[in-house]
Formats: structure tokens, C-alpha cells, sequence
């Protein structure tokens, strides 16, 4: 999903610059607003958004297609720190993946946010509270959230690049033309996705439910770990 | 050699819970990638990044170059950027985990 520069025209760059802005300014305020909040959300946020970097650069063989793609991170990071201000770690993920690995653009950065810090992480987290609104195990909810995310990021990416580039061809057709590319190698990898953030979960919870913000009711971790719970 | 308060030898061993869980994990990744990447290679498939197949076809779509990265990386440099990046990313990792999941020594 690191699209480079070039592809997209001007016009189409900016736009997701703008769009991307919008779910910025948000995400900074949650970052304040929990910094004020919880005085380990602010390690905390710093070792998300360095587990995004690598999580996000690290291409997996998958020998069923014969190619390499990376898992996102980004729905994990938005159960976990909030899904605005995955928005804002992963636009310094993304510089930095650009500016020194040559991952991506810097023109693109607004698209590439938009689909794996935005689309990726709330899908993410709206899947994750939809499941626990219906009781789901945890490992589920985070399970079915890995998947989702991971799959809307890439579906998101090649609808950013069909927009700007279907001409003649109906949107529909190059957009599926465009996901044809990520699909195959992705979907195998969505399902790591799944198994890894249901796992990083399941552990949080078995050892700082506190850091988990509506998982379990308050009274119940306060009584367990005598630590308040952070504020979701 | 090191003492507790009461006198006891303290000791650290080589395989604590953390480390022998953390080890396991990884060498079961690195199997998964070596065994994916044997297969790979006997059936003489490129293993290119998805990234970068779609980045060619929407170059080619769209009648662009792309660009080149702001930061060019040729041949093993690029293996050195990400090993810099990763063991700065780990020590990261590492100083947080400590704050945020060390146990609590129980007196």
C-alpha cells in the first residue's frame, strides 16, 4: 500500500493530504487529551508507533503467490492508543519509511495515511467494538479487527489509485484490477494479521488490562491490579 | 558476584519466561520465512514485493516514471538502513516494555 511518488497527479495527492488533515487534527487533541489522562500513555504511544515502523516494513514471503507484502499494525494500534491518534503515527511512520527506506513518497504520504493509518485502524477498531458490543472472546474481536483492517488498508489503496487513474475503464473494474495486485499475497497475511493482534491482546490483558480502555469493567480491573483504568 | 540484601547469591539465568518465550516465537517466524522462501525459490518464483507490482502497474496505467525515493538505497544499504532502524526500534521497544510491563517486585 506505499504508494509512490509520481503515480498519483497533483490534484489527487492533495486531496488525500486534505482528507488525511481532517482525522489529524483530531488525533492530535485525543494524544493530549490521554497524555493529560494517563501518564503511560505517552510511552506507551511511542512504542506503538515504533512497532507500526517495523511491523509496516517487514515483507513476509507468501509462497502460495510467489511475492512478498507487510502486515500494517494499524488496527492493533488503534484499539490500543485510539484510532485518531493512529492516524498521527502512522503519518511519522510513513515520512520516515519514505524519507530513509525509500518506502512510499513524500507527495503520497496523505494517501498512504489515509489508507493504512485511517481506513486500516478505525475499520479496525469500529470491527474490535462491534465484536465486544456483542460479547465476543477478546481474541475474536481483536482477531476479526487484524483481518478487517488489514484488508480495507489494501482495498483502500487501490480505490486511491483507480480514482486517479481509471480513465476510460469503469472505476469499479480498475479497482478490482488494482487489488487483483495486493489481494492474492495480502489475504494470507491478513489471516497472520488476525492471529497476531489477537494474540498481543490477549496478552495485554493478561498482564496490564488497565492499558486497555473499555475491555473489561473498571471495578473489576481496579479490584484485580489496583490501577485505574485508561480512559478509552 | 552479586547479593541480596540477605546475603543469597543473586543469579540471572539465560532463559528466563520472557526471553525463552520471545526466542520461541521468533525462530517459529524465521522457519515460517525460511521454509516460504525454500519453496519459493525452487519454483523459481521472484518473491518482488506487492508494493511495488502494483506501484509498476499504475506507473504503467497512469504513463509515469515513478519517482525516485528521496533517499536512494543500492544494493546492501538497504539491508544496513533497516537493521539501523530495527535496533533503534527495539531498544525503544525495549526501555518502554520495561516501564509499562515490568512485574512489580514483591517484597
Amino acid at each position: 500500500m506505499h504508494i509512490e511518488d509520481g503515480i498519483l497527479p497533483p490534484r489527487a495527492w492533495g486531496f488525500w493530504y486534505g482528507v488525511t488533515l481532517l482525522f489529524i487534527v483530531p488525533g492530535i487533541r485525543e494524544i493530549k487529551r490521554r497524555v493529560r489522562e494517563n501518564l503511560s500513555y505517552k510511552p506507551f504511544l511511542a512504542m506503538v508507533g515504533v512497532a507500526v515502523f517495523v511491523i509496516s516494513a517487514m515483507h513476509l514471503p507468501v509462497p502460495v503467490t510467489g511475492s512478498c507484502s507487510h502486515p500494517c499494525g494499524t488496527p492493533l494500534a488503534a484499539i490500543i492508543v485510539g484510532p485518531f491518534a493512529t492516524a498521527v503515527i502512522s503519518l511519522i511512520v510513513l515520512f520516515f519509511q519514505a524519507i530513509f527506506l525509500g518506502h512510499g513518497g513524500i507527495t503520497t504520504i496523505g494517501a498512504n495515511d489515509f489508507s493504512m493509518g485511517i481506513a486500516g485502524g478505525i475499520s479496525g477498531y469500529l470491527c474490535w467494538r462491534l465484536a465486544r458490543r456483542f460479547n465476543s472472546p477478546l481474541w475474536l474481536a481483536g482477531g476479526i479487527a487484524g483481518f478487517v483492517g488489514d484488508v480495507l488498508t489494501y482495498l483502500t489503496s487501490s480505490f486511491e489509485l483507480a480514482l486517479s487513474l481509471h480513465g476510460h475503464i469503469p472505476l469499479l473494474k480498475q479497482w478490482m484490477i488494482f487489488f487483483a495486485g495486493y489481494g492474492p499475497t495480502q489475504l494470507p497475511l491478513a489471516v497472520a494479521e488476525a492471529v497476531f493482534t489477537a494474540a498481543v491482546l490477549q496478552v495485554m490483558y493478561n498482564r496490564r488490562p488497565d492499558l486497555l480502555p473499555g475491555v473489561t469493567d473498571r471495578k473489576k480491573i481496579f479490584r484485580e491490579t489496583g490501577k485505574p483504568e485508561m480512559e478509552g | 558476584m552479586r547479593t541480596d540484601k540477605d546475603g543469597a547469591v543473586e543469579t540471572a539465568p539465560w532463559f528466563d519466561p520472557f526471553t525463552r518465550w520471545m526466542l520461541i516465537i521468533m525462530f517459529t517466524i524465521l522457519a515460517i520465512i525460511f521454509v516460504a522462501a525454500k519453496y519459493m525459490d525452487v519454483h523459481n518464483m521472484q518473491g518482488g514485493g506487492t508494493d511495488d507490482t502494483v506501484n509498476a502497474m499504475a506507473s504503467r496505467v497512469a504513463g509515469a516514471k515513478a519517482a525516485h525515493p528521496f533517499v536512494n538505497l543500492p544494493g546492501d544499504a538497504q539491508v544496513g538502513a533497516f537493521s539501523v532502524a530495527n535496533f533503534f526500534a527495539g531498544l525503544i521497544v525495549g526501555h518502554n516494555w520495561k516501564k509499562l510491563f515490568e512485574m512489580e517486585k514483591k517484597d
